[in-house]
This record gives structure tokens, C-alpha cells and sequence, in this order.
């Protein structure tokens, strides 16, 4: 049900990815197979994970980000992490987490610039 | 159910979720401002998932706390699991005996006004935080 909430929507090489507000870990789980499945599928060149809606982010669900970062670029594609909340930003960053090299933008808007800008110089 | 006390058993995964949905409206209707309300529930949310993982079932007990002036609110998460050897070195950054990255203790200890760890090696575990409201 829950699995449900999560849309990947292919928008030119690019995937939009919408994070539901508050995910268990299943959900995490499945939104990463849905994202690399979708990769092949769409033959996608990037990813975009929405995570404005998302009020809580722990160590796993960071965990989940990173890793998915990392098996999106061996699949060959860039992920750019877009919208976190400020309340989130603070708190991420007190808990000690990071989402290791991710590229992170304000918003939707502006991760798509920066993903078709760097596709530009392929 | 009381509104300014209560308890959760935790046992599986998804009672992650309602943990931060319980803590979530306790913190509502304290009128605690926003990144306050993220700090607890995300520490909250680290103290169930290291039950779950550690010690695979146990409660969460929370209270809305008073002093005069302020208000806050109290969880107290409590498991009889294998307890923990060294409660110094828990408290490091980047140490883990599970899955995790290790972040759960030290970094829950940042979120909070005050942590209190009490266990028993194959006894069990207790651990309590508190913070205050800050707008009161």
C-alpha cells in the first residue's frame, strides 16, 4: 500500500522521483529497486529524488539516499537530492550523517538545471 | 489513552513509524517549534531502530514533563536485549555492531536536552531522553 506513494516519472533522460513524507524501510527498499529498475527501463541518464515532503530523516533512510547515489553512478547516471526541508538540514547534519557525494539542489527546478547541464559536456 | 503519558511496544520495523507519528503529536501539542519537533522525533526514531535491530522488541514510554516555567516531553526507550558492554564506547561516532553507521547514540545525544543510558550486560537496556520546549 504504502509502495504505492512512490511515482518515478521519466521526464526527457531524466527521472523524477517524489519520496512519500514519512517512508518505512520497506518502502525505502523498494523505491531504491524501483529507481535502478527504471534506469534500465527508461535508459535514464539521470535521477532526481524529491525529498521535500519528508519530515524525518534517520540514519537509515540516509543510508538508503547514499547508496542508492552510489548504484545509480554505477549504472552510469548522476542523482542530484532535491527540496530537503531546513528543519532536516539541521538536524541531519547534528545527527552526524552525511549522504555521501551526493549532489544536492534547493529544488526540482534547479536539479534539473544541473543535471542538463552536465549532460550538455557528455 | 492519557495525552501526557503513554507506552508503544516495538517489535518490528513499521513500529518505527509509529513511534515518530506518537512523538510527532506529543510535540504538537506541546507547541514545540518545528526543527525542535524534527531533533526529537529523528532521535526518537534512532532509539526504536536500534531496539528493533539490537534487542528485537521493547517499549517506548513517553511523558509530558513540567517544571515550573517549561514543559517538555520525556521518552524512555527500554529493552531486554543483550544490554551493552561499554556504554563509552556506543558513545563513539562511527561504531556499530549492526547495520547501522553507527550514528544512533552520539548523534541522538545531539538532539536532545539530556540522555541518560542505563544497561546491564543480557539484562537489557534503558535509555531516556528529554527536551524542553523552548518556546514556553
Amino acid at each position: 500500500m504504502e509502495n504505492d506513494n512512490i511515482s518515478v516519472i521519466k521526464v526527457r533522460d531524466v527521472l523524477m522521483v517524489t519520496v512519500p513524507p514519512d517512508p518505512d524501510d520497506t518502502a525505502m527498499a523498494f523505491l531504491q529497486e524501483k529507481v535502478l529498475m527504471s534506469m534500465e527501463q527508461f535508459r535514464a541518464k539521470g535521477v532526481v529524488l524529491d525529498i521535500s515532503a519528508v519530515e524525518t530523516l534517520d540514519s537509515y533512510f540516509a543510508r538508503v539516499l547514499s547508496e542508492t547515489v552510489q548504484m545509480v553512478i554505477l549504472m552510469g547516471g548522476k542523482t542530484v537530492i532535491a527540496g530537503m526541508r531546513p528543519s532536516v538540514a539541521i538536524t541531519t547534519t547534528q545527527l552526524g550523517l552525511s549522504i555521501g557525494n551526493a549532489e544536492t539542489a534547493l529544488n526540482v527546478d534547479r536539479a534539473l538545471d544541473m543535471i542538463s547541464e552536465s549532460l550538455q559536456w557528455r | 489513552m492519557d495525552d501526557r503519558q503513554g507506552e508503544l511496544s516495538i517489535g518490528r520495523e513499521s513500529d518505527v513509524i509509529v513511534v515518530r507519528q506518537t512523538v510527532r503529536k506529543i510535540t504538537k501539542l506541546l507547541g514545540m517549534g518545528l526543527t525542535d519537533t524534527t531533533r526529537v522525533v529523528t532521535a526518537a526514531s534512532e532509539l526504536a531502530r536500534n531496539i528493533f535491530l539490537y534487542a528485537e522488541s521493547g517499549v517506548m514510554r513517553w511523558n509530558v514533563i513540567d517544571t515550573p516555567g517549561s514543559q517538555g516531553i520525556e521518552l524512555v526507550f527500554i529493552d531486554q536485549g543483550p544490554g551493552i558492554p561499554d556504554i563509552g564506547q556506543a558513545m563513539q561516532e562511527g561504531y556499530t555492531t549492526s547495520k547501522g553507521l553507527g550514528m544512533g547514540l552520539p548523534g541522538s545525544r545531539r538532539l536532545v536536552d539530556e540522555m541518560e543510558i542505563v544497561s546491564a550486560v543480557g539484562k537489557g537496556t534503558t535509555v531516556t531522553i528529554k527536551k524542553w520546549n523552548r518556546r514556553s
